[in-house]
């Protein structure tokens, strides 16, 4: 009953306040039009009549993220990077004990749904990941949702299981250093192939620009793959999937009891 | 009085006016809650509440011309004609707070991860999350 009049007196207070400031002012009311930026990135994202600027990407937000402000998401990778990392250096106490042997995990059904289920997220989060120049997604989405299955069959079965099939901490951060270091090539490669045939190029280069004419491929076989951006996706969908199974496997650990040592 | 404009304007208001009582709500947590991982979804909420202000300032209004609802920045067909790209420019939102806030949830998430290991280690060290005891304890 009291929950239910806190409720109440809260959803009054937001129909309350927001109809005085409908009465007082439009202050808050985002307007009909985008800024000039905005109108910049959309009209040149796709824009085959405009090749030094277009990114030949329709997705405008992964064009942003990975060419037009492309060295900022370089950084934040970094951030993540050290952010994980630092939480690998905190778990140092924490250790895998012996396998107790016995069958955890839950029921028979919850590991068969599993089992069917495990391919169709890994599938999806591909689909996301590898799609993200043309649909809504992204390296980031994708991995996310791939290194959902470690947590599921650690839940299901048991760490030991996952840790028995291959998957450990060692292993997982080699995957997530071959990701970054795939994402620092895909950074260079402009610059690598203008080196090698001499002519100018810049870090974080996508597209031919008016002062450089080396240009990565924006169709593949006929099908778009938007230069640079497919690569960053693919290689920031092993990074980020590899680097949250390291989280999950380490946040899952089993604890030692009290007494015994850490 | 009660015109379409007006509903418009009252239903986006209470967006906006709910997103600053889960600020305060998410800042009270942050602030006065002594256990520590109530402090992390507090300020998990502090931070996607911050997000959604970013994408509510790229919002673009109802498009008055021809009564229509703006739409995600994305082209839906990868054959364009310059009729497409002018529509899409006429009635996209704003893509540029959306890939910030694609960082932003990233380094949040990064943050959320290392503050969780931290907790682990407080509470392996002092047997207990309760910052009002930790903040006594000495050394």
């Amino acid at each position: 009953m009291r929950r239910l009049v806190k409720t109440l007196v809260l959803v009054s207070i937001i129909l309350g306040f927001s109809f005085i400031l409908t009465v007082a002012s439009e202050y808050f009311i985002p307007g009909e039009s985008v800024r000039p930026l905005a109108v910049f990135y959309l009209s040149t994202t796709f824009n085959p009549w405009l090749p030094y600027l277009t990114v030949y990407s329709p997705e405008a937000v992964t064009a942003i993220v990975w060419d037009y402000r492309g060295l900022d998401t370089l950084f934040e990778t970094a951030v993540f990077y050290l952010a994980l990392i630092a939480g690998i250096a905190l778990a140092r106490g924490i250790s895998l004990k012996a396998d107790p042997g016995n069958e955890g995990g839950l029921s028979v059904i919850v590991k068969t749904v599993t089992r069917i289920t495990g391919p169709m997220i890994v599938a999806v989060g591909a689909s996301i990941g590898l799609h993200g120049h043309l649909t809504p997604g992204g390296g980031f989405q994708g991995g996310a949702t791939i290194a959902v299955i470690p947590l599921i069959i650690i839940i299901t079965f048991s760490v030991f299981f996952v840790i028995g099939k291959g998957v450990t901490k060692d292993k997982m951060l080699v995957l997530r250093s071959f990701g970054l270091v795939g994402i620092g090539l895909t950074a260079l490669a402009a610059l690598i192939i203008g080196l090698a045939v001499g002519k100018t190029a810049y870090v974080f280069q996508n597209m031919a620009k008016p002062t450089s004419e080396v240009s990565l491929p924006a169709y593949f076989n006929e099908s778009l793959v938007s230069g640079t951006l497919w690569f960053f996706n693919l290689f920031e969908m092993i990074a980020v999937a590899a680097g949250f199974t390291i989280a999950f496997l380490l946040l899952t650990y089993p604890e030692n009891k009290e007494g015994e040592n850490a | 009085m009660i015109s379409i404009d007006f509903f418009n304007t009252y239903l986006l208001s209470i967006v906006v006016f709910s997103l600053v009582l889960n600020f305060a709500l998410s800042l009270y947590g942050l602030f006065y809650r002594p256990h520590y991982i109530k402090k992390i979804i507090a300020l998990t909420i502090l931070s996607d509440t911050a997000n959604t202000f970013a994408i509510y300032i790229g919002y673009r209004r109802w498009v008055s011309e021809g009564n229509t609802n703006p739409r995600p920045p994305v082209i839906p067909t990868t054959e364009i004609t310059p009729s497409i790209l002018s529509e899409f420019v006429a009635r996209s939102v704003d893509p540029l707070p959306q890939a910030l806030v694609l960082t932003a949830v990233v380094i949040g998430l990064a943050v959320t991860i290392f503050l969780v290991f931290l907790g682990y280690q407080l509470f392996v060290h002092y047997k207990t999350l309760d910052m009002r005891k930790i903040k006594r304890l000495k050394g």
